[in-house]
């Protein structure tokens, strides 16, 4: 009987309140998405050849999972307290027909419980269907290929998931019962007393909106204009001005609001008194939440740039080169010949780079004569710096430059004897390639020993060894012939490998790259291998974009938890009114219309503040302490973050609507007959 | 005054609640009329059905048959904006326990059925100064309701119901939250105010002491109407009334120990 009254009050609370119940189920995901992250494909790679930075990142999870959960938890108590507010009477009837009051805890413990277990039975297959999909795109887009995917379910993660929901859970309702308890049952039958408001005087909220406004002017103005670099002191500085602004900023926006409603009522037809006192009323016994909402907004916001920002910086180019061998002929091909390797191989060549001859440098730092160049480069704003460092101190074969175009599937040069073309590794970085691309483009020459090389218009950028962290600045791709006349060296640099297509196809490129760097490890000769040299690049990817984004994601499906349910206890407190208007002749409609127009004005009202101050933060973080990644262009991060702010208005919408949709049925569910 | 016209006609009235062997009949067809500018009030023991009759004729119950015709219009046919209009504008209604929006000052909440009906607060500023100062509440009018008394606000809940001038007051127990001496205070008022501006007001109660101030009183007993007392309003006083009330109050079976 009691386990069936339990199951039945719990359905209920999950019907009634769905938009909650995919609240908690959000967080099961987040929580178990964090913590199997050391089972992703990705990480478990990156732990093979990052293994000193991974374990540091692991050991920095469970520091992420408590900062979580403290956030979490709020969640879950907001979602908590709305079910539990919504069966006041209930409760109270319960207590006045005789039940004990540790029965009713009991209940309410038991029916925490499962709906634990139902959300844990839902949320965690979903997050397990999420990770893989997360596992598959990220393998993907770093080019790991996904042939190579390994279903991975953490046991480990599953069992912290679980512990620590239901730990949040039975926290909030252990909460909400110690404030149960101290009601009599009368407090509880009455449908919530709705608080009485903290007039404030007009002239005093106004002062408090100043000084808040000023407050949080202060911490803009110290941001964009006073931070440089990780100065600590000016960041609290900044950091307590910011909070205390927000706050102070709501504390006096009730007053203000109740000063324009006087100023406008006389003129005001229908709703529209009622609803803007009814949004003071919210701002005003709900400040602080707003402000924390507000804060927590912020967050999100910032927290998902920074990692947007990191993904655009880290994204890699198409591979070109498997592994690069270094060292005698004789050795490579022995180590080519070893059992196992050569059934891997499709292809090999030399790689001819070498750094110019000294003969030719006409001074210190300048082989060539780049003249032409400089002028062309001359024209194209921002190209001050790269004229000034402007250097081409390596050439490269036309043939084995070829063999990588091939690889990469692009046509091959085709260089005539006059002819050059321009290399560079670093093509990706900022706005370099782009200045270098136009300048190449507007038919320049480079003198060369006194003759005059015509240079491609096409910028060239495909890796030439396997190992990214060897960069080029520059380079001058040239025949064969001029090769050998220019090159100091002219044997070749090292020997590049591409794998077979099938091995790739059949196990995958991940696989196929470790077990071939399992066997050329067992040869003792000197190599770097593609996943090697991107695996430093992939691991800020993750660590820092994944776990930004992550925690941006969480604070934000927070803070608008927290905006939509104390919406809603609060027009669950205040039905009566809407009774009454009911009685004073208000319809449905226009009680719908006026309950819609109070939560836009309540969410706009927190993402207004949230907005202008990520905006300042954003910009903060990005052009003091936190600068943008060398790879990332401004008007790439622009654009992304334009998407970003598009899908975040998008969801941020929907949710709304949602809150809204919640609202307008609650509204509709009321009957005036109700009040016999 | 004139007391010939009909304004209220309550035809063969029934409401059932439940259904099957669960069926409890409320109002078991009660038939009367209220004539314009009355004094009316309802009462009854606990149950006889009177707050039933009054919210149907508020439109807040639906009547299971009969026909209750206010102006020459059967109000039991309202649906939508029609339903809307009757209420905002042809009924008052005063409950027992207010009914402000505690988040509007007084001044909004005695506005507010106009607004509703798309008259601005300027426009009525001149009726609402009148009633405030009739039901002497003009210095309150810019206070919340948490900073009024329970008399004040149930003057202020008067001033709401009537800013509309609406055809009838309806009024559930007025007095049911206020002490003696505010009972009084807005018995006077309300009184003073169906004399002077021939208001028709239909009040339930069971204070007898409210119901001396009526005009007429219909005594319900198990859903149908059980006795009629009329005042005499040359020369009867309040106090000889009340009289009257008690006694028929003592026949309807629970005497005294009918009236909370």
């Amino acid at each position: 009987m009691f386990f069936k009254q339990v199951q039945r009050n719990a359905a209920k609370n999950r019907k009634g309140n769905g938009l909650f119940f995919s609240s908690l189920i959000i967080a099961i995901v987040a929580f178990y998405t964090l913590l199997s992250l050391g089972d992703q494909d990705v990480m478990r790679y990156l732990a093979t050849v990052e293994s000193d930075a991974v374990a540091k990142l692991m050991a920095l999870l469970p520091v992420v999972y408590a900062v979580s959960l403290f956030f979490v938890f709020f969640l879950v108590y907001f979602a908590c307290k709305y079910q539990t507010d919504s069966r006041r009477r209930e409760l109270g009837m319960y207590l006045m027909l005789g039940m004990k009051r540790s029965r009713m805890f009991l209940m309410l413990f038991c029916e925490t419980l499962w709906s634990s277990v139902i959300s844990l039975l839902i949320g965690l297959p979903a997050a397990l269907f999420l990770t893989e999909g997360i596992s598959l795109a990220t393998a993907k887009v770093v080019g790991l290929g996904i042939i190579g995917h390994h279903f991975s379910l953490s046991l480990q993660a599953i069992f912290w998931t679980v512990c620590g929901y239901v730990f949040v859970q039975l926290l909030s309702m252990l909460v909400i019962c110690v404030g149960l308890s101290r009601m009599a049952p009368a407090d509880l039958l009455c449908s919530g007393d709705v608080k009485k408001q903290k007039l404030l005087s007009g002239g005093k909220s106004t002062a408090l909106f100043a000084l808040g406004a000023c407050c949080l002017l202060a911490a803009y103005y110290l941001g964009i204009f006073r931070m440089r670099g990780l100065d600590l002191m000016t960041l609290l500085v900044l950091v307590i001005f910011g909070i205390l602004g927000t706050f102070l900023l709501y504390r006096g926006l009730g007053g203000m609001l109740g000063g324009r409603i006087r100023r406008r009522n006389a003129k005001a037809v229908g709703l529209s008194v009622f609803t803007a006192r009814q949004v003071q009323e919210n701002v005003l016994s709900q400040h602080k939440s707003l402000a924390v909402s507000s804060l927590l907004l912020l967050m999100a916001l910032s927290c998902i740039s920074y990692g947007i920002s990191m993904v655009t910086g880290r994204s890699t180019s198409s591979r070109s080169v498997d592994f690069s061998l270094f060292g005698e002929e004789e050795q490579i091909d022995a180590a080519l010949e070893k059992d196992g390797v050569r059934e891997m191989v499709k292809e090999t060549y030399p790689l001819y780079l070498s750094s110019v001859k000294d003969g030719y440098f006409r001074d210190e730092e300048k082989a060539f004569d780049t003249g032409e160049m400089e002028k062309a480069l001359g024209a194209i704003e921002g190209s001050e710096n790269i004229i000034e460092n402007l250097h081409i101190e390596y050439v490269i074969a036309e043939s084995s430059y070829n063999r990588i175009l091939k690889n990469v599937g692009k046509e091959e040069l085709k260089l005539s004897a006059h002819e050059a073309a321009i290399y560079t590794s670093i093509g990706n970085d900022g706005d370099f390639g782009s200045i270098l691309s136009k300048a190449t483009g507007s038919k320049i020459s480079i003198g060369i020993d006194g003759i005059s090389y015509d240079i491609r218009p096409t910028l060239y950028m495909d890796n030439v060894v396997a190992d990214r962290a060897i960069t080029i600045y520059m380079a001058l791709i040239v025949p064969d012939e001029l090769f050998l006349q220019l090159a100091g060296e002219p044997k070749a640099y090292c020997r590049n490998v591409s794998l077979s297509d099938t091995v790739v196809e059949d196990m995958g490129l991940m696989q196929a790259v470790q077990k071939t760097d399992a066997l050329l490890a067992d040869t003792g000769i000197e190599y770097d291998s593609y996943l090697g040299g991107i695996g430093r690049n992939l691991f800020y990817t993750v660590a820092a974009s994944y776990l930004s984004i992550y925690l941006g994601v969480l604070f934000w499906l927070i803070a608008n938890t927290v905006i939509g349910l104390k919406y809603l206890i609060g027009q669950r407190r205040t039905k009566r009114r809407y009774e009454t208007l009911t009685m004073l002749g208000a319809d449905a409609q226009s009680m719908c219309h006026s309950v819609k127009k109070q939560i836009g004005t309540y969410f706009f009202l927190v993402l207004c503040t949230a907005l202008v101050s990520s905006a300042a933060a954003i910009f903060t973080m990005f052009t003091s302490f936190t600068k943008l990644p060398a790879g990332v262009s401004v008007q790439t991060v622009a654009l992304l973050s334009a998407v970003a702010l598009v899908i975040f208005a998008g969801i941020e919408m929907l949710y709304i609507g949602i809150v809204k949709r919640t609202a307008v049925r609650e509204i509709c569910r009321i009957e005036i007959t109700d009040r016999r | 005054m004139n007391t010939q016209n009909q304004i209220l006609q309550v035809d063969g009235l029934t409401k059932t609640y439940g259904k099957g062997g669960n069926r409890t009949e409320a109002l078991k067809g009660i038939t009367f009329t209220v004539l314009e500018g009355e004094f009316l009030g309802i009462m009854g023991a606990s149950g006889s059905g009177k707050t039933t009759l009054l919210n149907c004729i508020a439109t807040m119950l639906r009547p299971t048959s009969g026909k209750i015709v206010l102006q020459g219009r059967d109000i039991s046919g309202f649906r939508g904006s029609a339903l809307a209009d009757y209420r905002g504008k042809e009924i008052g209604y005063l409950f027992q326990d207010f009914e402000l929006l505690d988040n509007l000052t007084a001044r909004e909440n005695i506005t507010l059925p106009l607004a509703l009906h798309g008259v601005t607060a300027e426009k009525a500023e001149a009726d609402m100064e009148a009633l405030a100062a009739m039901l002497d509440i003009a210095g309150t009018l810019d206070k919340f309701p948490s900073q009024l008394s329970g008399g004040q606000k149930q003057r202020v809940a008067a001033a709401r119901a009537l800013i509309g001038n609406p055809s009838i007051v309806l009024a559930d127990e007025p007095t049911g939250a206020l002490d003696s001496k505010n009972s009084k205070i807005l018995m006077d008022k309300l009184s003073a105010i169906n004399r002077g501006q021939g208001k028709t007001i239909m009040m339930v109660t069971h204070d007898a002491g409210a119901a001396s101030y009526c005009s007429r009183i219909l005594f319900i007993q198990d859903g149908g109407i059980f006795h009629e007392l009329r005042r005499n309003m040359q020369t009867e006083t309040t106090a000889m009334f009340y009289e009257r009330i008690v006694a028929v109050m003592a026949q309807l079976g629970g005497g005294s120990a009918n009236v909370l």
